[in-house]
């Protein structure tokens, strides 16, 4: 009944084309969101990655190979809308949607989603994401890396793990409908 | 050719994960952003635009800090007010009397800060003037409390700084009181370093850091920041001098950016200069 739920629910969600489109515009639109609102609540200049959430989210539903491609994508997206060194995000967020596609289960995807799993899986890709993307950052800055990893890299984590309990209760609640 | 399709099958993710990954290194090594031209003002602008929209929106947070930071100003104005009009009357006379030329006046056009990034680490802004309000790459930017950056990319009615607390960003300094020069650098937070600074020059705590003539790219003069720590590099022969940047990036609202255009005899000069060394160093 659970698995029900899943992807075959809806024909915009059952037609791959349309639900590659729909990420596009997620994706597209997250990231807007990232650069223009995020600043609202960032604490001491961390802030929540939408975009690896939504990585995460690609690669527990459509498996590891089309979320390293999510990964790529949104990371490209991010380093263009965001002003940074193009590929740096990239890098980083494909390596997330490496990491979380191990944890796809064909059919499943929507319980992982709605369970604690989610968060853990989010806070792995999160370490994952954030060690590459801080080693490449502070490359042209004489400054410790391990410092400035748990400073910076670990509360971005953190943030990021507590904003997935959204879509993890979203999912939650709708299965249970 | 079965056994090679076969392999591609099998290890498609790991093929893709490379891909991806060298596709990635690839695009860094061709640079940041500006080298998109066009594009990167679209991008520019589409953003500042919406920035704009929402701009509005207060942040209860930098709020609060600007108060207290403007209430600190304002007690330190009140000092400084006094201490001003008399230095004013002196450095008039003194300036007579040693027919010292006028300082050169620069253009600043006024700006609002309509976005900021200094979510994770990427520390920009986009102001509300671009290059119809005469605004182009490389002029810099300063408040009344001191330097906050250079102009990295500019469209029709925005343009992005890349702010004095920026990895990328190095600044020709040098000290107010005892004019030794050095390099700031951008260490995290709203902390600056004044590097290349050898451990036997006089520099210590509360002196004033101001941008050095030395540099092409900000005028000089403009503040920087004040020492807070001197310190020695460990197996170095050099001295750690940590800088409080003068201005409050957090309360950032309006700036000014300054129309310097670096002489064209001076860079020409420069070049040739590089030149003609390059060419005696080659046998």
């Amino acid at each position: 009944m659970a698995l029900n739920f899943d992807v075959q629910r809806s024909h915009l969600m059952a037609t791959p084309s349309l639900r590659f489109i729909l990420y596009a515009v997620v994706a597209l639109i997250l990231a807007v969101i990232h650069v223009v609102f995020l600043g609202y609540i960032s604490v001491s200049s961390v802030t929540p990655d939408l975009l690896l959430l939504f990585t995460v989210w690609v690669a527990l539903v459509e498996g590891q190979f089309t979320g390293m491609v999510a990964g790529f994508l949104c990371g490209l997206l991010f380093d263009v809308v965001s002003a940074d060194v193009l590929g740096a995000n990239a890098l980083a967020k494909t390596l997330a949607g490496f990491t979380a596609g191990y944890f796809w289960r064909e059919g499943f995807a929507m319980v992982t989603i709605g369970h604690y799993r989610y968060l853990m899986i989010v806070a792995i890709a999160g370490v994952i994401h954030n060690l590459v993307y801080y080693l490449l950052y502070v490359q042209p800055m004489q400054i410790d890396f391990l410092m400035f990893f748990l400073k910076y890299g670990v509360a971005t984590t953190l943030y990021s793990t507590v904003a997935a309990v959204f879509p993890m209760l979203y999912v939650n609640r709708r299965r249970d409908q | 050719m079965r056994r090679l399709i076969e392999f591609v099958v099998r290890f498609k993710n790991y093929i893709t994960l490379s891909t991806l990954v060298v596709m990635s290194f690839a695009l860094m090594s061709v640079g940041n952003l500006s080298q998109l031209g066009g594009f990167r003002a679209v991008i520019v602008g589409s953003i500042g635009w919406m920035q704009s929209l929402f701009a509005w929106i207060p942040n209860p947070v930098a709020l609060k800090s600007e108060n207290v930071a403007l209430r600190e100003l304002n007690l330190q104005l009140a000092v400084e007010s006094a201490r001003s009009r008399q230095s004013m009357v002196e450095n008039s006379t003194l300036r007579k009397m040693l027919e010292l030329p006028q300082y050169t006046d620069y253009t600043l056009i006024a700006a609002d800060v309509v976005g900021k990034t200094t979510t994770q680490l990427r520390n920009y802004a986009t102001i509300n003037k671009g290059t119809k309000d005469g605004v182009r790459e490389g002029m810099s930017c300063i408040t009344d409390a001191g330097l906050v950056g250079i102009v990295i990319g500019a469209s029709q009615h925005y343009a992005v700084l890349q702010l004095l607390i920026n990895r990328d960003t190095r600044v020709s300094a040098k000290d107010q009181r005892t004019r030794v020069d050095g390099i700031i650098q951008w260490e995290g937070e709203n902390f600056l370093v004044l590097k290349d600074v050898p451990r036997a020059y006089d520099v210590q705590a509360g002196d004033l850091i101001l941008t050095s003539s030395y540099s092409a790219r900000y005028p000089a003069n403009i503040v920087i920041g004040r020492v807070v720590d001197v310190g020695d590099e460990s197996n170095s022969l050099f001295r750690r001098i940590v800088v409080e940047a003068a201005v409050n990036f957090a309360t950032l609202e309006q700036l000014f950016v300054v129309d310097t255009r670096s002489s064209s005899e001076r860079a020409e000069l420069e070049r040739l200069t590089d030149e003609r060394q390059r060419q005696r160093s080659t046998p």
